[in-house]
């Protein structure tokens, strides 16, 4: 540690002020990334809690660990291709806005680069991902000034551009999770492969009629999106995240209990045409967006008033869009429209807030 | 009452209950500055002889509070820059007094109860008494609409309420007597831990008939205990006059002022902090050299000395030489270590957070040995409301933070910065690393200054308005 410690020491002055100061951002991204920084108090608190960005964004990477897991699982070494090209990508216009800003690399994009490729559909083109993760980050967070100002949940924002630009490869079929002992483990998959078995996900699969059996949606033995087939895993990273307090229980709760109440609405109302509760809750991506790409606390609402509100609606909107319109998914609209309106929950509960402010003392 | 937001921090070198009563130093340093007191007006002269409790100088700004000798000795002024040096002579010569005088007219014309706020004033016992909402020295001869009493002292780690009690119940519940002899009808509040407890059923029955005394019992989480949360939640405005706020030393202050009419210049205080090596109380006096306490208590020489909590207290100037006549305790916490080897990464069994991203939220009871390390980078706000949920003032720090950020001075205003209480613990939870509180303090100076400037301007205009008026008058009288 000593020795990477003093390399550190060595090299710092050809970052600050020298040669390659241009590279500041990127130097000491490096020397934080690998040893705390040295700075201390100045007056009072003259303590700090322990929490700092790092750490409230690796347990983001540590809740996920489940997820990643079941994926490898079913779909194979193409995930690790995908995860590295989209961390390359989005690192690269992150690297470039801190350099051009003079600002410091932010955090929020080492979580932005995993949560991406576990939205993709397994078999999509490498290239796209690394073109969807940068225009995610560029458009989703650096023009609005980087990590803490930004409106959309960069990742969602890729998704997004995504879906619109290459329709075919995004909602096409995906290939089914590997069956068997070790499942897809050693394999890379792609779309051309020949053992590839490639099938309708079970939302699409519902509008023709079939719906899926609930055990394989529990374990993730379906097709569908890379992170989000396997509700078990969700669920596990995801009370983690709920115990650590990086994700807020009310925006889960809010997103679940409102689904389910809506779904179970339109089940009972017609049990022929619309699925019931639970296959609702498992299917697509609800779970993931309602733990990983909802509870974001820059794009969902602070106070907690606005947190239900904003579960709550992107709950409901996610089934009225499965169920009412063309689009087999509605997650990622809910949650962008979300975000939209998370900023206007906030402004009329911090109104309220205010005025009861107003008349203390 | 509903208490909201509040933390407490385990942090260890918590102070033990036991008093030590520290040599007689053969010099004392008095401060001539502290937290809410200037003594600029100077009673002696240099080389002067005083007794025990003359009066060396006085704060002109704070109704002339003054500051007493703590024993008899003689006096240097150049020495030591803002200090008063008194050093030690035999104890039975006889000295002029210094600064006795008569009482002001106005306080004879208030009677009894004016003498005795008079004689708080003289003997040293004011300076224990709080403005609840502003924590300045409140008008002396002014009229209470309530006093709250607080034996609690919830921040780590300032002087315990229960050290200073213990033995000295008597004392206590005779200054509670004193006090209520200054009100007419006002309420006095009591605040302890549990009024369930053996200590609030002889406190009550001791000042059966003498007193009436509200007991109330708080949780003890910090920072419960400020008065101006107390205040507040017992629905006390502030329109309607001022609140007192008194904590334990300031009643025993006022029983040995008024009962005995004794000068009020012993204290008990905490030395407390991981860099301590036996965290205690002390007794010490006012002005009692710091470096010979911290050479008998301190650990290493390179940690951090503060004068208070851990969370509101002032790092000791370099140029400190004695205790502060408000000083309520020393805290010494050591500077962080070697940088830490991919620390974010660690499971961190061994630190307590606010948040459950550590391992250590599967420990309890688990006091953590804090340094003074910022530990972690300056990033911006991500909206965790973490500050919010922590604000005992029931404000929302990151939305007044916000405001700063684009620099809108007047929603700061609206969102109420001035109910901050200053207690610390946003900046302690920002994940961000961001210095709410300083930046609170420095945004209240701004709209306090910008508002005075407001008030001039107005009372210029008006002046000038008024001048205009009577040349106006005095023309048109010419031309009649």
């Amino acid at each position: 540690m000593k020795i990477l410690l003093r390399l550190f020491e060595t090299i710092r002055p050809t970052f600050e002020g020298g040669k390659l100061r241009v590279l500041k951002p990127v130097y000491e991204a490096m020397e934080n990334f690998f040893f705390a920084p040295s700075t201390t108090t100045t007056g009072a608190p003259h303590v700090r809690d322990p929490l700092d960005i790092k750490r409230l964004m690796s347990m983001v990477i540590v809740a996920l660990l489940p997820c990643l897991a079941v994926s490898f699982y079913f779909f194979g070494l193409r995930l690790l291709a995908m995860i590295i090209i989209s961390y390359m990508a989005g690192g690269i216009v992150e690297v470039v806005f801190a350099i051009v800003r003079k600002e410091e690399i932010n955090e929020g994009f080492l979580v932005t680069g995993m949560l991406f490729p576990l939205i993709l559909p397994p078999t999509l083109p490498l290239w796209m991902v690394g073109v969807g993760v940068a225009f995610g980050v560029f458009a989703g967070k650096e023009l609005f000034g980087g990590t803490g100002r930004n409106v959309f949940n960069p990742a969602i924002v890729g998704r997004c551009f995504l879906a619109l630009a290459y329709p075919a490869a995004m909602s096409g079929n995906c290939i089914t999770a590997g069956h068997g002992f070790g499942g897809r483990m050693l394999q890379y998959v792609t779309a051309s492969n020949i053992d590839a078995v490639s099938q309708a996900t079970p939302l699409v699969l519902a509008k023709q009629g079939t719906l899926t059996d609930l055990s394989h949606m529990f374990l993730g033995n379906i097709s569908g999106s890379i992170g989000e087939t396997s509700a078990i895993a969700i669920i596990l990273g995801g009370v983690f995240l709920l115990f650590s307090r990086v994700a807020n229980w009310r925006t889960v709760v809010g997103i679940v209990g409102s689904a389910a109440v809506a779904a179970g609405i339109f089940h009972y109302s017609d049990p022929e045409r619309f699925a019931p509760v639970l296959w609702h809750l498992c299917a697509g991506g609800l779970l993931f967006g309602a733990f990983f790409m909802a509870t974001d606390p820059v794009t969902s609402p602070v106070t907690n008033a606005g947190k239900w509100a904003y579960g709550v609606m992107i709950g409901v909107v996610t089934l009225l869009i499965r169920n009412f319109t063309g689009y087999v998914e509605g997650v990622m609209f809910a949650i962008l429209l979300g975000n939209i309106v998370a900023p206007i929950f906030d402004e009329i509960v911090v109104k309220f807030r205010l005025m009861g402010l107003r008349d203390e003392k | 009452m509903r208490f909201k937001g509040g933390y407490n921090i385990l942090f260890q070198g918590k102070p033990a209950g036991t008093v030590k009563v520290m040599p007689e130093p053969r010099v004392l340093y008095l401060p001539l500055r502290s937290q809410r007191f200037a003594f600029s007006e100077l009673c002696i002269t240099d080389g002067q002889e005083v007794n025990k409790g003359d009066v060396l100088a006085k704060d002109p700004m704070n109704y002339a509070v003054p500051l007493l000798a703590p024993r008899a000795g003689t006096v240097t002024l150049k020495e030591a820059e803002n200090h008063i040096k008194l050093e030690c002579v035999a104890q039975d010569k006889k000295h002029t007094h210094v600064g006795k005088a008569e009482p002001p007219h106005i306080v004879q014309e208030m009677g009894a109860a004016g003498i005795k706020r008079y004689k708080l004033l003289q003997l040293g016992a004011w300076q224990f008494f709080y403005d609840a909402y502003n924590q300045v020295v409140p008008d002396p001869l002014g009229t209470p609409q309530a006093i709250i009493i607080s034996t609690l002292s919830l921040e780590p780690f300032v002087t315990r309420g229960d050290v200073q009690l213990k033995n000295r119940l008597l004392n206590f519940t005779r200054g509670l007597e004193q006090l209520q002899s200054l009100l007419e009808y006002q309420p006095i509040y009591l605040i302890l831990p549990e009024i369930k407890s053996e200590l609030a059923a002889l406190i009550l029955e001791r000042i059966r008939g003498y007193a009436s005394v509200k007991l109330l019992e708080i949780p003890l989480i910090y920072p419960y205990d400020n008065f101006a949360i107390l205040a507040r939640k017992l629905g006390l405005k502030s329109n309607g006059g001022p609140v007192w706020g008194v904590r334990t030393e300031g009643v025993l202050a006022a029983d040995r002022a008024l009962t005995f009419g004794k000068a009020c210049t012993v204290k008990i205080i905490s030395v407390g902090g991981i860099s301590v090596n036996s965290p205690v109380h002390l007794k010490v006096m006012a002005g009692y050299p710091i470096q010979s306490i911290l050479e008998k208590y301190i650990l290493s020489p390179d940690a951090r000395v503060i004068n208070g909590g851990i969370l509101t207290g002032n790092i000791f100037d370099s140029k400190a030489l004695g205790l502060d006549v408000e000083c309520r305790g020393i805290t010494v916490i050591p500077e962080p270590p070697a940088r830490e080897f991919l620390g974010f990464i660690r499971p961190g069994w061994d630190r307590s957070s606010y948040s459950g991203c550590f391992l250590s939220s599967a420990r309890k009871n688990f006091r953590e040995r804090f340094t003074a390390a910022v530990r972690g980078e300056r990033r911006p706000c991500i909206s965790c409301n973490f500050c919010e949920e922590v604000c005992p003032a029931g404000i929302m720090p990151y939305l007044i933070h916000k405001y700063l950020y684009r620099d809108l001075i007047e929603e700061t205003e609206e969102a109420r910065v001035d109910l901050c209480i200053e207690c610390g613990l946003c900046s302690f939870v920002c994940p961000s690393k961001i210095d709410l509180r300083s930046e609170f303090i420095k945004l209240k100076g701004l709209i306090e200054k910008e508002k005075e400037e407001i008030r001039k301007e107005k009372e210029r205009q008006e002046k000038l308005r008024q001048e205009e008026a009577a040349q106006q008058e005095a023309v048109e009288d010419i031309n009649k």
